[in-house]
């Protein structure tokens, strides 16, 4: 006679990218499905969307254009939740990609004796490299092609962004990193499809990778996190370069280049040519991704999808337009998108403050026409105290007694 | 921190490594009497830098080099990883950020304490005082010590129609100490990037922007009343004079701190750098306590073997400082204000040709800062240990 089963162990599905890999679309996916996922014994704790964001940038003690002042303790608060969960949890942001030795350990140790399983979502270095360039122009920076090209081929990767770079798209790293301490058969890496793959290859490889059923959730066949092309790249690092020396703040940076321009309205410009790599980068890429499939073929990693994808498709070799020389033309095009944005955008802010003018004059109306005669001589004494010494003297004598009659109140 | 049980499986950076030498080196030369204490507080000081990373951004923990293979040379053709590195090669800036971070986690565990704790604040101006009321303003550090030196001799600034002393500097100290005093507020503003926000923006911070500062209260008390302040050296005697108070004797300090210390350029550096790592380990009000602890600690405890010295308004901004300066002159020389020195004081000079502090002198205030704190944390914990 068999033993009867004992409860499922607590076990914790781990994402931690890489990014441009899909993951923003997999995290809103389990953010919006949470009871779903729940009622499966799945828990996805986050009361936010970006709660795995602000838990990975508290381990890493990551600033992050201000938003890290809303991170304190959120690492402990999320692994308490792992902790009191009795099944399977999902973490997953792709900046944890990143973390050194001492915080990956700190992470596992936070989950207590739940069984940790890695998951690591990757693609061809060849596509991925204009994308992290262009996520550099999303954030601010003015760095030129050319500039960051050279800088993530250097062999000693000296400069911050190399480090970055390497720290969040280096692979085999980051699995030797995350996953040293944990059995091969836990660790999993997806693939992202080539291009020409079906639209939903991607998800169902994530899914299988979080154990889930890929038909139990409807992902939004046109989410994509959506890229721009080379001349509203140029454009966008060109505004960078205006509006950098305190002319926005991050949050109207966040809200109006980042969202407002670069995603919604420069991705859309989808005929313009596309972001690639110039050919002798194209080629060193390439043997990198080779050295990269052959280290991960030698482990017994779980590979969901095929270690092929990581490697670049000899036909889809393009013109590469360089985006530190765009045509001007082109450029232009997009300047002139980027203007009737701004104007529709600058319209519809104007309006809504005509209408919350008209809303606060007609509470103030209402609130004067509620207050007594009592209040409104206080009003006339104090602006007397301003220009009448004796007056003022007065008032600052009763301002004290009244302060000490509230203090002992 | 990592439990002790851990941090014995996780391979040691580069970088961690040389910070724990640089510790070593700065407390072979302050090495007290008590030489097997400082042997402990050094050890468990170690192990806090090795069981953690650098914060933010920066260079990934680089292994140490080591003959034979690296990391996935057995495999692939490729190398893996971050390349190995020499510690006496890791550059001041990584040295820097390992620092910052043990510095940080080192004013945690201390929390905030001592006279610096506690908001210095002001005492409540005499309702019956022979003083005339007056208000101090201008230059964020000057004032800072001018209003904390006269409240201690009873001297506190309010009342109505107040007499108005409007003190400025070249405008090059003044943004200087508009930096100095944000950074003690929490800010994490480099120098460089700070002067270039207001100079993107052209306007000046509210401190430093005496125009702005004197039409507000010329409105209230009239030009006549407005005091400009730009001679050279400290305006304590001209201010006593003005109120009729005897010039400051120069021994009855209270102790307490002004709102903004007069830091180095390198001790405002470190703290914007711990101000980033406190941003995101606790909230904003413990921050400020933990702040305040850190100021004190540079300001008080550490001897100045480096005097202040103000940094440079860098080159490609300083154009915009110039015709800033000039419009001031004009708008002040115009305004019908009582002028005291020489308004063309108020042009920046550019003897600076610093626009960063010096990484060593950092990273050896750092060394410096986290020996003492170190120390006083275990002896904390000694005593904890004896009173139970």
């Amino acid at each position: 006679m068999s033993e009867p089963a004992g409860p499922a162990p607590r076990r914790v599905l781990l994402h931690v990218g890489v990014p441009k890999t899909g993951t923003s679309f997999v995290q809103d996916l389990l953010f919006a499905n949470r009871d779903v996922l729940a009622a499966q014994g799945i828990s996805y704790p986050a009361d936010r969307f970006d709660a795995h964001f602000l838990a990975a940038l508290d381990l890493m003690e990551l600033p992050w254009g201000g938003l890290e002042t809303q991170a304190v303790g959120a690492w402990e608060r999320l692994a308490e939740q792992v902790r009191a969960w009795p099944g399977t949890t999902i973490v997953s942001h792709e900046i944890l990609a990143r973390a050194s030795r001492p915080q990956v350990a700190r992470a596992l140790a936070s989950f207590g004796d739940a069984e940790v399983h890695l998951v690591v979502s990757a693609r061809d270095l060849v596509r991925q490299i204009p994308a992290e360039w262009q996520e550099n122009v999303k954030h601010r920076r003015t760095v030129s092609y050319r500039a960051f090209l050279d800088q993530i081929t250097d062999p000693e990767r000296r400069s911050e962004l190399a480090s970055w770079f390497w720290a969040v798209q280096e692979v085999p790293d980051i699995l030797a990193r995350w996953g040293e301490s944990l059995p091969a058969g836990h660790v999993h890496v997806v693939t992202v499809p080539k291009p020409g793959a079906p639209r939903d290859l991607l998800w169902r490889r994530f899914a299988a990778a979080l154990e889930l059923d890929p038909d139990d959730f409807r992902p939004d066949p046109d989410h994509a996190n959506p890229s721009m092309g080379v001349p509203e790249t140029a454009l966008v690092r060109r505004i960078n370069a205006r509006v950098n020396d305190g002319v926005l703040a991050n949050a109207d940076y966040r809200r109006f280049v980042r969202e407002l321009l670069a995603h919604r309205t420069m991705a859309s410009r989808t005929d313009s040519p596309r972001l690639g790599l110039p050919p002798e980068v194209r080629a060193w890429a390439a043997e990198v991704s080779r050295s990269w499939v052959e280290t991960l073929g030698a482990t017994d990693y779980q590979v969901v999808g095929s270690l092929d994808d990581l490697l670049p498709d000899p036909g889809d070799q393009q013109t590469f337009d360089d985006p530190d020389l765009p045509d001007e033309s082109q450029v232009h095009d997009a300047a002139l998108a980027a203007v009737v944005a701004l104007l529709e955008e600058a319209t519809r802010l104007a309006h809504s403050e005509e209408q919350a003018r008209a809303e606060r004059q007609a509470a103030y109306a209402e609130l004067e026409a509620s207050r007594g005669p009592w209040f409104r001589t206080k009003r006339r004494l104090v602006a007397a105290a301003e220009r009448n010494p004796v007056a003022g003297f007065g008032l600052a004598a009763y301002r004290r007694v009244r302060g000490r009659s509230s203090r002992s109140a | 921190m990592l439990p002790q049980d851990r941090l014995d499986e996780v391979p040691v950076g580069a970088a961690e490594c040389e910070f724990v030498r640089r510790l070593a080196v700065s407390a072979r030369d302050h090495a007290d009497d008590d030489a097997d204490r400082s042997a402990e507080e050094f050890a468990s000081l170690a192990d806090l830098v090795l069981s953690r990373s650098g914060p933010g951004r920066g260079r990934p923990a680089q292994p140490l080099p080591w003959p034979g293979p690296v990391d996935g040379s057995a495999v692939s053709s490729v190398p893996t990883g971050p390349p190995a590195l020499d510690p006496a090669d890791v550059p001041d800036a990584e040295l820097i950020r390992v620092g910052c971070g043990v510095l940080a986690e080192l004013l945690i565990a201390s929390g905030p304490r001592g006279p610096a704790a506690g908001s210095p604040a002001m005492p409540r101006r005499p309702l019956l005082t022979r003083v005339p009321a007056f208000r101090i303003e201008g230059a964020a550090v000057t004032t800072a010590r001018l209003r904390r030196r006269l409240a201690d001799r009873g001297v506190v600034e309010g009342g109505l129609s107040p007499l108005v002393l409007l003190v400025g500097h070249g405008l090059d100290a003044m943004l200087a100490q508009a930096w100095s005093a944000r950074v003690q507020r929490g800010s994490q503003a480099r120098w460089p990037g700070f002067v270039a926000r207001w100079s993107g923006r052209d306007r000046l911070p509210s401190s430093a922007d005496l125009p702005r500062i004197a039409k507000r209260w010329t409105e209230r008390v009239g030009a006549g009343n407005v005091h400009l302040m730009v001679r050279a050296g400290p305006p304590a005697g001209e201010v006593a004079g003005l109120l009729g108070i005897a010039p400051e004797s120069g021994g009855a300090w209270s102790g307490l701190a002004p709102a903004y210390r007069d830091l180095s350029p390198a001790e405002v550096d470190v703290v914007r750098r711990v101000n980033a790592v406190l941003a995101v380990r606790t909230g904003p009000e413990h921050a400020a306590g933990l702040r305040r602890t850190l100021v004190a600690e540079l300001a008080d405890l550490l001897p100045r073997r480096h005097p202040p010295q103000a940094l440079g308004v860098p080159p490609r901004l300083q154009p915009w400082a110039r015709a800033r300066a000039l419009r001031m002159v004009e708008q002040l020389g115009s305004g019908g204000y009582v002028v005291h020195g020489d308004l063309e004081r108020i042009m920046p000079r550019f003897e600076q040709p610093e626009t960063r502090p010096p990484g060593s002198t950092v990273l050896r205030l750092l060394t410096l800062a986290c020996l003492d704190l170190a120390g006083r944390n275990e002896q904390t914990l000694e005593g904890e240990e004896q009173r139970r």
